[in-house]
């Protein structure tokens, strides 16, 4: 069949759009290997900026921090938001209007908003209020990171379990089974895909947080993203590209457990990409 | 034990970490700044910092947010609608799944590594700007970053996966069967677009504008890595009032009038559409038996409290309908 002029301008439309949004991508990849001082400056090709994440504590333990703070943060949201999940899917009630309205409150405001919210408030619990736990800056970069995180797991848990008939769970308490051990040997198992692929998730939403970290953060546990926005004002060194490189390589294997994780429980690439944006 | 009883903890974590400090900052707003080296103090209460906030100075940045916001939607929505139709129905079925882990990638790729990888590209020094200037489209060096236009071409580039993918979904929903019936009943293939797949498609258009223009209008660091002085964003004027300025209630009194801007932009666009759109719907309107996607995402079925609620807003109920519908 003969392809009319619409349809290949629309492919070439989209092999150009693809080219758009893998570019600057490619362009800190390939500088990734600069030998340079300067990221902007190619100099030559060699593994200097992937020896620095070895060579130099402060990246090696901004790293560190970001990758810990990410597992505890995306661990809190995801207890609280399955629990969320699977309450708002088993148990539907006039509350539920109103907690997806919070949850829906939580992922609209302006990252910008949490953060200089978030900054006074820590200061207050941790000073003025007394809980020194507050000071901590793990704990503090844990919560910041865990606000966005549990509405994610929220939608995701409740999205799967709306889709799965309630009869299992019927089923099991006719047959004398405790609601705990239901909830344990029935709900969970079933919740249990979307449950890791909101963990995951919340992992790397983790990983990225820039602008809660920037302001919640205390001196001595800079999460990677903030030394790179700090370096920003210093001058960028090819380092930052390499050790971000490592950085997507290990989103991109987070990223593709999910998809592994959502393929084996039989959904479909559309079902794939709607639970991956966070819908 | 109540209904809502496994939810609690989720709600105890989000009231005294976001609705408790988020209110704080709405209380300071109504304060001021003592002296040099006071961040707030509320003992007398005033709608001063709002009409300080929204002063020649400042509101001028608002203007300026205000309209990257709007031109970086509609440019998502222009560079991302074939993108989305063309992966949903013109690509080969078998490398759909392929097609969106593509544009996944640079979704989760570390947002503030992309827009760094736009000052690469966009830098005077840069690769473009050499290449440009070799093909003798330009004469001195690329004068681009630092600019309102680098800020735009930032903004498109971080929320396009949020446009295209919410469109994608929609697009794939329509499926072959009612464009096919169109075609049959002489439908020309524009016809069939404007006619069938766009208007059954409304809810995925509505959630991609909503999930492109709210993040970005609070975006803050495109507009630091590719603004300079010349792009600035509200989301920066609120951090260096908190950070630099220490002036924490005009700070507040900002990052509240961002969020009602916010708020009354869409709420003004929803009106302008609905309003727009009002005549093309009356003269549309098929009935089929049981109505698809379009219909049914105004009125989500009776079983799901929830989405009710969410219908007012699109992004999330537009997205979520499919499982209920499917249930």
């Amino acid at each position: 069949m003969k392809r009319s002029w619409s349809d290949v301008a629309l492919s070439v439309w989209g092999v150009l759009v693809f080219l758009f949004l893998f570019a600057p991508i490619i362009v800190i990849i390939v500088s990734a290997f600069n030998t340079g001082r300067l990221l902007v400056a190619w100099d030559g090709f060699g593994f200097d900026g992937f020896i620095a994440l070895l060579e130099k504590p402060a990246i090696r333990d901004a790293v560190w921090v970001s990758v810990q703070t990410g597992a505890i943060a995306a661990l809190v949201a995801t207890v609280l938001g399955t629990l969320a999940g699977i309450a708002m899917a088993r148990h539907p009630g006039k509350w539920v209007f109103w907690f997806i309205g919070l949850l829906l409150l939580v992922s609209v405001t302006p990252e910008i908003v949490d953060a200089v919210a978030l900054l006074p408030w820590l200061v207050f619990l941790g000073q003025d209020a007394g809980l020194a736990l507050f000071n901590d800056g793990v704990v503090r970069l844990v919560v910041g990171h865990s606000l966005f995180a549990t509405a994610v797991v929220s939608y995701i848990v409740r999205a799967r379990l709306v889709g799965l008939d309630a009869q299992l769970e019927e089923a099991s308490s006719d047959l004398y089974a405790k609601p705990l051990t239901t909830f344990r040997r029935v709900t969970l198992p079933l919740a249990m895909p979307a449950v890791l692929a909101g963990f995951l998730l919340s992992f790397t939403l983790s990983l990225d947080n820039t602008v809660i970290a920037a302001f919640v953060q205390v001196s001595g546990t800079t999460p990677w993203p903030v030394y790179v926005l700090s370096a920003l004002r210093s001058g960028l060194r090819p380092e930052i590209a390499s050790v971000s490189t490592i950085m997507l390589v290990l989103t991109l294997v987070a990223l593709g457990l999910v998809a592994f994780v959502l393929r084996r429980a039989g959904d479909s690439a559309t079902q794939i990409a709607r639970t991956m944006t966070g819908n | 034990m109540p209904r809502f009883a496994l939810a609690i903890p989720a709600w105890a974590w989000l009231v005294v970490f976001f609705v408790a400090p988020v209110a704080m900052v709405v209380w300071f707003s109504f304060g001021y700044k003592p002296g040099i080296f006071g961040t707030h103090a509320n003992d007398v209460l005033s709608f001063d910092r709002y009409v300080e906030a929204l002063s020649p100075t400042f509101f001028t940045t608002f203007m300026n947010t205000l309209w990257i916001g709007l031109a970086g939607t509609a440019l998502c929505l222009v560079i991302g609608l074939p993108v989305a139709y063309w992966m949903a129905v013109k690509a080969p079925p078998s490398r759909r799944g392929l097609l969106i882990a593509l544009v996944m990638v640079p979704f989760w790729t570390n947002f503030l590594v992309r827009t760094i990888g736009w000052q690469v590209i966009l830098a005077p020094e840069g690769w473009l700007s050499t290449l440009l200037q070799g093909v003798g489209v330009i004469d001195g060096p690329l004068d681009l970053l630092y600019t309102r236009t680098a800020v735009l071409i930032g903004v498109v580039y971080n929320y396009l996966p949020l446009m295209i993918l919410p469109l994608y979904v929609a697009f794939d929903r329509v499926g072959t069967p009612l464009r096919e019936a169109s075609k049959d009943l002489g439908a020309g293939k524009w016809r069939t677009f404007a006619r069938v797949t766009l208007p059954l498609s409304r809810p995925g258009v509505i959630a991609g504008v909503l999930l492109v223009f709210i993040p970005l209008m609070g975006d803050y660091i495109t507009a630091t890595v590719l603004g300079g002085a010349k792009g600035n964003m509200v989301g920066q004027l609120v951090a260096s009032q908190f950070q630099t300025a220490q002036n924490w209630a005009l700070g507040s009194a900002m990052a509240v009038l961002l969020i009602l801007v916010i708020m009354v932009t869409v709420a003004l666009g929803g009106l302008v559409v609905w309003l727009v759109t009002l005549p093309f719907r009356t003269r549309n309107r098929l009935v089929l038996g049981e109505p698809p996607s379009s219909e049914a995402a105004d009125t989500p079925s009776a079983s799901s409290v929830s989405g009710s609620g969410l219908a007012d807003d699109g992004a999330a109920s537009a997205d979520r309908v499919p499982e209920e519908v499917a249930s």
